[in-house]
């Protein structure tokens, strides 16, 4: 008589209301006992056809909504935007808009990984963590609302340059804020990145060799956590960071205690950089003047440009048809490979208690999915 | 005719009394404004301090904020979460993109008013609103409870058919499994 | 400028396939324009001969007065740091299709998917079609351009109503 093993499956949905998921997304898990033997991630709820909005718009009206796809770190959409209209119709950027335009990436970058150090924490149990990051990341906020007028969109970075100069006394509140938060570091390390919990349930979960991640198509700091120093920042230089000092860190074991150390040290990177741009930035106009923007028509061409945002590789493909109005917009957002079928690599063979902590250390963000 | 003080009615003032104080809000990101309730919930701003919470469950929330623009994909969510959630309730409208569409009013795929598809207790204005706006307009929503004046959610069960045909019209045929009319007999409202 | 590496890529280009259009952009982009029957094959010799092992992204653009569509695949190279933009053109129709490369890169499979969903272009080989994002949608592919977003916004969609006095003269003028 033939033995029937029973296998006792069932489906999970890990659905869009959900804590443990960064967003609004959805993972449905199919699982025996506590192991998961099949994902599927489902998204979409936040889709609002931003390509599609984008060609109705005159170039100009295109800044203010542009900012918007990619929410908690919003300039480097501004800044591919800028930088693909200024390629395709040929303008230059006076040096002292680059020096600010890299500086609101990197005050951005530090922000982005606050939060992130937030949600990662959040995830195994730790909640004081997002308490203290979330409310430093506040005072950069404060920043960039003493900058650009507003907390989270900033609409600041625009073909030609920057909209405004810094006002009077911003350098000092700038190196009193990297002051603060490096201060801050050490508390961090206590309570986070040296706690030994965090190494008990982080160390070996979601882990990935490096051919597995170049096959996958993984970029940013999950890549580094993997052994390779690839950074666009260095590899396709763009802005002032040609002439910035700044080194990029790597880890070997690309699981998710990896990514979060990364992040870590990808921090402290950036608090030196925003330091060097304050103390070398020099004189000179921060707008080259554009024609009139009612009437501006660019000349007919493409232009492929790609930035490090703190999720990994951004990139925009614009074709313009000589019109008033850009005739295509393609939005690469980093966590497109991230969010999708890396997580669903990942998840299949772990266990359901690490499944929200898999997507976290990802740092897979649903809104540069769905645009 | 003055009004009779019965034990029932001492009880709902105390029961208002202390629920206002107590809101729990459900834990659902459904747009882009979700990005200012971390700061709100969070040490420099501390919603605690009203006694609002997020919980993840909607059974056990009293608060639906809809942070932003919705999707007709998240709308569905929405209904079906709106439905499980227990009397009374009320909905938050986050941003101007719940007032007319805001910055998507010609996308194909959010809707311009979310009115026509839930009844609204209060709307913020902003794109997106500060943290400070959030804890004015929570303050504003435990006075209209006190004064007894935020009971939106009785508007649902009296005109189901109204929204029902609304959210047929974008969403088509969709099952809730919320019995609304034996719910709103029980409530003693239609 | 001393364009080194990008010069030894057109090189490499060139080599097989003799008669492509294949221009230096600027430093690192190199852009290649193929006949569609010849991509699967420049793919797997980016790939493997090449050292071109990440695709960043394929685009498609939909030239609807051409009566095509072009789609571009983008390929960059950590070693040799140079970015090959190929682009090809296939016929604008109601069911167009093209060829998989989901066998040779993991990425495509989902790229493709959002192409099929946005622009109706079925990628043969490819086992996963379904809808991603536009799963309440049952319209037709919105990112082509013969759907216009505005008139379809106005007409299915429930605006508020709001007449306020200061605004009855800006309404009678109608958009400029």
């Amino acid at each position: 008589m033939a033995e029937v093993k029973e296998r006792r499956v069932y489906d999970l949905f890990i659905g869009p209301n959900h804590p443990g998921i960064e967003g609004n997304y959805s993972m449905q898990l199919t699982l025996e006992g506590d192991k998961i033997v099949k994902a599927k991630t489902q998204g979409g709820f936040l889709h609002r056809g931003f390509e599609k909005l984008m060609e109705e718009r005159l170039f100009i009206q295109n800044i203010a909504i542009v900012c918007r796809i990619c929410v908690p770190d919003p300039d480097p959409n501004e800044e591919n935007y800028a930088r693909a209209v200024e390629e395709i119709a040929g303008i230059e950027v006076p040096i002292r808009a680059k020096y600010i335009r890299t500086l609101v990436l990197e005050l951005s970058r530090i922000a982005s990984h606050l939060f992130t150090f937030g949600g990662h924490a959040g995830t195994i149990g730790l909640y004081t963590m997002p308490n203290w990051s979330i409310a430093d990341r506040d005072r950069i906020l404060d920043l960039f609302e003493e900058l650009t007028g507003a907390r989270v969109y900033h609409i600041y970075i625009m073909p030609g340059g920057v909209r405004r100069d810094f006002p009077a006394g911003f350098k000092k509140h700038v190196m009193e804020v990297m002051d603060y938060i490096e201060s801050r570091i050490p508390y961090y390390d206590d309570l986070l990145f040296d706690n030994a919990i965090l190494y008990k349930r982080a160390k070996g979960i979601g882990k990935m060799s490096l051919e597995d991640a170049i096959k996958w198509g993984v970029t940013g700091p999950n890549l580094r956590a993997c052994g390779l120093a690839a950074d666009v920042r260095k590899d396709d230089p763009y802005e002032a960071y040609p002439y910035l000092d700044f080194e990029i860190p790597t880890r070997t074991e690309g699981d998710a205690l990896a990514r979060l150390l990364v992040r870590r040290a990808e921090l402290i990177q950036s608090i030196s950089i925003v330091r060097q741009v304050i103390e070398n930035i020099p004189e000179g106009p921060v707008w080259n003047k554009i024609p009139n923007p009612l009437k501006w028509k660019v000349p007919a061409g493409s232009a492929y440009v790609r930035c490090e945002s703190s999720k990994g590789e951004y990139a925009y493909y614009m074709v313009s048809d000589g019109g008033r109005k850009p005739y295509r917009v393609h939005v690469r957002g980093a966590s497109v490979t991230h969010g999708v079928h890396v997580l669903e690599n990942l998840l299949v063979g772990s266990r359901i208690e690490d499944a929200s902590q898999i997507m976290f250390s990802l740092d897979a963000c649903p809104p540069e999915i769905d645009r | 005719m003055e009004k009779q003080v019965t034990a029932r009615n001492v009880w709902e003032r105390i029961f208002t009394k202390l629920n206002k104080r107590s809101l729990w809000m459900l834990h659902y990101c459904t747009g882009c404004g979700a990005i200012e309730l971390p700061p709100t919930m969070t040490a420099r701003f501390d919603m605690e301090r009203f006694g609002i919470m997020p919980m993840v469950t909607p059974r056990q929330a009293d608060i639906l904020l809809i942070t932003g623009y919705l999707s007709l994909k998240t709308l569905k969510r929405v209904i079906l979460t709106y439905e499980q959630m227990q009397a009374p309730k009320w909905v938050v409208g986050f941003g101007s993109c719940t007032i007319n569409g805001g910055m998507y009013w010609n996308s194909y795929i959010t809707i311009k008013s979310l009115d026509q598809y839930l009844p609204v207790d209060l709307y913020i204005a902003g794109c997106m609103p500060r943290p400070e706006a959030i804890i004015e307009a929570f303050n504003t929503l435990i006075k209209r409870i006190d004064e007894g004046k935020a009971d939106a959610w009785k508007d649902y069960y009296r005109n189901y058919d109204f929204y029902k045909e609304n959210q047929r019209k974008v969403l088509g045929e969709f099952e809730t499994y919320v019995d609304i009319k034996a719910d709103a007999k029980r409530f003693g409202i239609v | 400028m001393e364009y080194v590496e990008e010069k030894k890529v057109v090189d490499d280009i060139k080599s097989v396939f003799k008669e492509v259009d294949c221009i230096i952009k600027r430093e690192r982009r190199v852009e290649v324009k193929l006949p569609k029957e010849k991509l699967l094959e420049f793919a797997l010799r980016m790939q493997t001969n090449w050292d071109f092992p990440h695709l960043s992204a394929i685009s498609c653009v939909d030239w609807i007065d051409d009566g095509e569509f072009e789609l571009v695949y983008h390929f960059w190279s950590y070693n040799r740091k140079v970015l090959v933009s190929a682009s090809i053109r296939i016929p604008r129709e109601e069911n167009a299709h093209f060829e998989t490369l989901s066998h040779l890169w993991q990425p495509a499979k989902f790229f493709e998917r959002d192409i099929h969903e946005m622009f109706g272009i079925t990628f043969d080989g490819n086992d996963d079609m379904s809808k991603f994002i536009l799963e309440e949608w049952d319209g037709p592919p919105p990112m082509r351009k013969d759907f216009v977003t505005r008139e379809y916004a106005l007409s299915f969609y429930h605006f508020r109503e709001y007449h306020p006095e200061w605004m009855k003269d800006l309404e009678g003028a109608g958009e400029k």
